[in-house]
C-alpha cells in the first residue's frame, strides 16, 4: 500500500495528542512526545504530572482514551505490557516486579512466553551472563534476588526487558533507590544501550542528576508538555522553572552557628542487631535552634541511630538524654512525653496509617484518654490543611490518597506543631519521592521549626539536603561517624569522601 | 480477556460511588435466587412458589421471623466474634468450639451458682461465665501468635475439633458433671431455673422462639459498632489492622492488641452458646452441634464486611434462609434442605464476588492486533 502518512525521519517511539483520565483527573492532556532511535530522553516534572502514566501508555499498560502511539511511524495499538514487548517496548517499573526466591536467571525468563517444561538453566545463565557483560550489568545469573540491593534487582529487570527483545527501555524514577556509585553504573549502562543502537526514556523528578546523561528532555506539568529541550540547551534553572511553572530559589540556606541549650544528646551508643554492631561508639549533641545533620548512603546504621534516639530500639549501651530525661532505656512513649518527635523515613507505612484519615493520623502520637477527642483533631487538621496548604477534599480524607508532598506535610505537622509541644525532631529523608515544589515546603518548615528554637536532628541520604540545610554536618559510616564539620564551612569533596568510606 | 470478540477487562476505581454499596449486595442476593432457581428448577419445585414460601417461613409470618430471630441470637454473636477478628487481621476461626465453650461455661455456672442467686443475677452470671470460656479457649492461640507468630487460623480450627469432641464426651461418653443424672438417655443436666429466660411473646398468647437474648445481642453489636469507633481501644486496633509499623511507631503494643482481641472475640462467641443455655436448651445440648453457628459466624462477618451493625442484618438473613429452608423440608411438597444450604452459599459467593465490582468497572473495547514491527 502507497503510505503517504509516514513522516520522513520516523521516530522508533512516538506518542501523539495522547489523552488518559483517571477519575477526577486527566493526567495526560493531548501530550505529543518523540523518542529517536540511540536517543536517551528524559520525561521531567513533578510528582503527579503525568510522568509514570505516559510510560505507562508507551509501553501498553494503559489504553489512551485518544491519540495514538507509533512506533517507528506505524500505529500500533497495545492492549497489554505484553504487545509492548512484541514491538519491542519494555518498562521498569519504581517499584520492582521480581521473584525474591527466584535466581536472578530465572526471574529473567519469567512470564516469558515460550518457556519449555523444563528449563534449559545453563543455557539462560549463559546467555543472561552475555547480555550483563555486553551492557555493563554485573550480575551473578545464580544469584537469588532476595539477597540481592535496590540496584542490583534494577539490573535484574535491564536484563530481562533486554533478554525478551526490548529495543526501547522506560525507566521509571531508576534513581530513586540507588545510592551514588549505583546511579553512575546505571548511567554506563544507558550509555551501552545507546551505543547499540536502543532508546531509553528516563521519567524522573531529579533535574540535577539528568542533565548529564540525556539528548533531550522534556518537561512535564499538570498532564501537559511545557517543553523539550535539546542536550546543551538545557539549563538547571530553566528547566525548573517549566517542572514548577514559576521562579523557584535554589539558593542553599546558610548556616549560622547556634548557642542554645543542648535539647538532645546522645552518648557513647552502640547497637547490636542480630549479633552484629551496627551503631559503635555514637556521640553528638544537638542544640536549641539548630539542625544536625547526618549524611551517608543508605544502610549504614541511618534507620537504627533515628529509631535508638526514638526509642523504638534500645542501645546495648550508652546514653540518650532529651531535654534532661534519659530515654534510652525507657521506650517511645517516654522519650515522645520527654519532648521528643520523630518522623520516619518511611512515611506512609510508618509515620502514617495510610487508610487512616488525616484526622485519625493527627491523633496517633497524642496522649489519648479511654475516649478519643476527634473534635479538637478535626480543628486541628483544617487548620493545618489552611496553613500549610494541603491538597485534599477534606480532613477525612485518608493519608494515602495524598500526594507525597502532601502526605509528609501532615506528617510534619504532627510532629512539629503537636499539642504535646516537641522540641526536639528527629527527621530522616524527609523529601525523598517528592517533587521540587514540595520539597521547598518542607524545607521551610524545618528551617521554620529551627528559627523557632527546636533541635533537629536530620538523616539523610540526599546530601545536597543536608548540606543545605545543616548547621553541622555528619557522616555516618558503616555505623560510625567518621566525620563532622560546620554547615557554614563544610567541604563537599571531604564530606563526599567520608560517605565512600575513604579517609581523607 | 475476550469475550464475543470483545475485549473485556477490570479496571481499578479510584472511589466507589455510593449507589453501589446498596446495588451490590442487592444484586449478589438476586442473582443466587437464579442459582437457587435453576435447582430448584431441576429437581421439579416451581422457583417462585417455593421462594415466596420460603419468605414466609423464614421471615414474613409470625413463627417464621420469630424462629429466624431465635436462630439469630448465636449468629449475631459469632458474627461479631469473627468481625471483629478479622478487622485486626486475625484470621480467628475458632468461633465454632468458642461456642460449645460458651455453652459448657454458662451450664456450669447455671447449675452450680445460680441457685443461690436471684434470676437477674443468674441470667448475667450465665452469660459472663459462657464468655469467659469462650475466651479462655482461644488463650493459647492469641499467646501463641502474639508472642511467636503462630498462625492462628490453623490453632483456632484444630481447637474446634477438640471442643467438639469434649461436648460429645461430656453427654455421651461419660456420666460427669454435664449429664442429666436422672435418666439413662444420653442428655445434658439443666440449669437453675432461675438461669433461665422465658420466650417472648409479643404482645400476643403465642409462645415464640426468640428470647430476650436476641436483644442483648443487638445491644453488644450496638455497643462495639459505638466503641470500636470512639475508643482509644478501638483506634489503636484500627491503626495496627491499616500498618503494624505504624502502631510500632506510635509506641504501641501488638502482643497486648493481639492477644485482646482475639480474647474478645472468644469471648463474643462464648457468649453466643451462653444464649442457649439462658435460652431455648437450658443445657449442654449436642444438637446445638449440627447447624455450625460457629462457622456460619464468618460468612455473616464477611457479608457484613465486618461491620458490627450490619452482621445483625446479615445473621437475620442468614438465619431466614436456614429456618424457611427447613420449614419447606416439612410441607407437603418437601424441598430438600440442601437447596437452602446451596442459596446460603451462593449468597456468600455472590456477596463476596459483588466485592469485584465495587472496587472495580469493567471496561469493553474492541479487540485490535498489535502490530509487530
Amino acid at each position: 500500500m502507497f503510505v503517504a502518512n509516514l513522516p520522513a525521519v520516523a521516530f522508533a517511539l512516538e506518542a501523539r495528542q495522547v489523552t488518559k483520565r483517571f477519575p477526577g483527573v486527566v493526567a495526560n492532556d493531548k501530550v505529543d512526545f518523540q523518542l529517536a532511535r540511540g536517543e536517551v530522553h528524559t520525561l521531567l516534572g513533578e510528582n503527579g504530572a503525568g510522568k509514570s502514566t505516559l510510560a505507562s501508555v508507551l509501553c501498553g499498560l494503559y489504553r489512551p482514551e485518544e491519540g495514538k502511539v507509533l512506533r517507528n511511524g506505524r500505529d500500533i495499538r497495545l492492549n497489554s505490557p505484553r504487545d509492548g514487548l512484541a514491538n519491542g517496548v519494555a518498562m521498569v517499573h519504581q517499584h520492582f516486579r521480581l521473584v525474591d526466591r527466584f535466581t536472578v536467571a530465572e526471574n529473567v525468563v519469567l512470564g516469558h512466553k515460550s518457556l519449555p517444561f523444563v528449563l534449559a538453566t545453563r543455557e539462560i545463565e549463559e546467555r543472561v551472563g552475555k547480555i550483563t557483560q555486553e551492557y555493563g550489568l554485573p550480575l551473578d545469573p545464580r544469584a537469588v534476588v532476595g539477597e540481592l540491593s535496590a540496584g542490583e534487582r534494577q539490573r535484574v529487570e535491564i536484563v530481562k526487558a533486554l533478554y525478551q527483545g526490548a529495543e526501547i527501555l522506560l525507566l521509571d524514577e531508576p534513581t530513586a533507590l540507588l545510592a551514588p556509585p549505583e546511579v553512575e553504573k546505571l548511567f554506563v549502562t544507558v550509555r551501552a544501550m545507546t551505543r547499540a543502537g536502543k532508546s531509553v526514556v528516563f521519567v524522573s523528578h531529579k533535574l540535577g542528576e539528568v542533565v548529564d546523561i540525556s539528548d533531550r528532555i522534556t518537561v512535564m506539568r499538570g498532564g501537559r508538555v511545557t517543553g523539550s529541550v535539546s542536550r546543551g540547551e538545557a539549563d538547571v534553572k530553566r528547566l525548573a522553572e517549566l517542572m514548577v511553572g514559576r521562579e523557584i530559589n535554589i539558593v542553599p540556606r546558610r548556616a549560622k552557628s547556634p548557642t542554645g541549650e543542648v535539647l538532645l544528646s546522645v552518648s557513647q551508643v552502640h547497637f547490636e542487631r542480630d549479633g552484629a554492631e551496627v551503631l559503635a561508639d555514637i556521640n553528638f549533641e544537638v542544640r536549641a535552634g539548630e539542625i544536625v545533620g547526618i549524611a551517608g548512603v543508605a544502610g549504614n546504621g541511618q534507620r537504627d541511630l533515628a529509631e535508638v534516639v526514638a526509642g523504638l530500639r534500645t542501645p546495648r549501651h550508652g546514653n540518650v538524654t532529651v531535654c534532661g530525661t534519659p530515654t534510652a532505656q525507657s521506650g517511645a512513649t517516654v522519650a515522645r512525653r520527654a519532648g521528643l518527635a520523630y518522623v520516619p523515613e518511611d512515611r506512609l507505612g510508618t509515620g502514617l496509617a495510610p487508610s487512616l484519615s488525616i484526622v485519625d493520623n493527627l491523633v496517633l502520637t497524642r496522649e489519648r484518654g479511654f475516649l478519643v477527642d476527634r473534635k479538637s483533631a478535626h480543628d486541628e487538621a483544617e487548620y493545618f490543611i489552611k496553613q500549610l496548604e494541603i491538597k485534599t477534599p477534606g480532613p477525612l480524607t485518608p493519608t494515602r490518597k495524598l500526594s507525597g508532598g502532601n502526605s509528609q506535610k501532615v506528617l510534619l505537622a504532627r510532629e512539629l506543631f503537636a499539642v504535646s509541644g516537641s522540641r526536639v525532631l528527629v527527621v530522616c529523608s524527609p523529601t525523598r519521592g517528592l517533587d521540587v515544589g514540595a520539597v521547598e515546603a518542607v524545607h521551610a518548615l524545618l528551617d521554620e521549626a529551627r528559627d523557632s528554637g527546636k533541635a533537629i536532628l536530620l538523616i539523610s541520604e540526599d546530601l545536597d539536603e543536608v548540606m543545605t540545610l545543616a548547621d553541622r554536618v555528619m557522616v555516618l559510616y558503616r555505623g560510625k561517624i567518621t566525620l563532622e564539620q560546620p554547615g557554614a564551612n563544610a567541604n563537599l569533596e571531604h564530606v563526599g569522601r567520608a560517605m565512600a568510606g575513604i579517609a581523607s | 480477556m475476550i469475550i464475543f470478540g470483545r475485549n473485556v477487562r477490570l479496571e481499578q476505581r479510584m472511589t466507589t460511588p455510593s449507589y453501589l454499596l446498596a446495588v451490590v449486595p442487592l444484586a449478589s442476593v438476586l442473582f443466587a435466587l437464579l442459582v437457587g432457581a435453576v435447582f430448584l428448577a431441576a429437581t421439579g419445585h416451581p422457583p417462585i412458589r417455593t421462594y415466596l414460601d420460603l419468605l414466609d417461613n423464614g421471615y414474613t409470618s409470625f413463627y417464621g421471623i420469630t424462629d429466624t430471630l431465635g436462630l439469630a441470637t448465636p449468629l449475631v454473636c459469632t458474627g461479631l466474634a469473627a468481625a471483629f477478628a478479622f478487622r485486626m487481621n486475625l484470621y480467628s476461626i475458632g468461633q465454632e468450639g468458642q461456642l460449645y465453650l460458651g455453652m459448657i461455661g454458662g451450664t456450669w455456672a447455671g447449675i452450680v451458682l445460680a441457685d443461690s442467686l436471684p434470676g437477674f443475677i443468674a441470667v448475667p452470671a450465665v452469660l459472663i461465665v459462657g464468655a469467659i470460656a469462650g475466651a479462655l479457649w482461644v488463650l493459647v492461640p492469641a499467646l501463641l501468635r502474639a508472642r511467636l507468630g503462630t498462625s492462628e487460623i490453623v490453632s483456632t480450627l484444630l481447637l474446634n475439633y477438640v471442643a467438639l469432641n469434649l461436648v460429645n464426651y461430656f453427654i455421651f461418653g461419660s456420666t460427669g458433671f454435664f449429664r442429666d443424672p436422672t435418666t439413662s438417655f444420653p442428655q445434658g443436666r439443666s440449669v437453675s431455673e432461675n438461669a433461665r429466660l422465658s420466650p417472648l411473646s409479643f404482645f400476643t398468647e403465642k409462645v415464640t422462639n426468640t428470647y430476650p437474648t436476641f436483644f442483648i445481642a443487638v445491644a453488644l453489636a450496638i455497643f462495639l459498632f459505638w466503641f470500636m469507633r470512639a475508643s482509644n481501644y478501638g483506634y489503636e486496633t484500627s491503626v495496627y489492622a491499616d500498618s503494624p509499623n505504624t502502631a510500632r511507631y506510635a509506641g504501641m503494643s501488638s502482643t497486648w492488641l493481639q492477644t485482646s482481641v482475639l480474647l474478645v472475640s472468644g469471648a463474643l462467641a462464648g457468649v453466643g452458646g451462653a444464649t442457649y443455655v439462658v435460652g431455648p436448651a437450658g443445657k449442654v445440648d449436642p444438637g446445638l452441634l449440627q447447624i455450625g453457628l460457629g462457622y456460619a459466624g464468618i460468612v455473616v462477618a464477611a457479608l457484613a464486611r465486618y461491620n458490627f451493625l450490619a452482621v445483625v442484618l446479615a445473621a437475620v438473613l442468614f438465619a431466614g434462609l436456614r429456618t424457611g429452608g427447613n420449614a419447606l423440608q416439612a410441607s407437603s411438597d418437601p424441598v430438600p434442605i440442601a437447596i437452602a444450604v446451596v442459596l446460603q452459599g451462593a449468597v456468600l459467593l455472590f456477596a463476596l464476588g459483588g466485592e469485584l465490582f465495587r472496587r472495580n468497572r469493567i471496561v469493553i473495547s474492541r479487540v485490535e492486533r498489535a502490530v509487530a514491527s
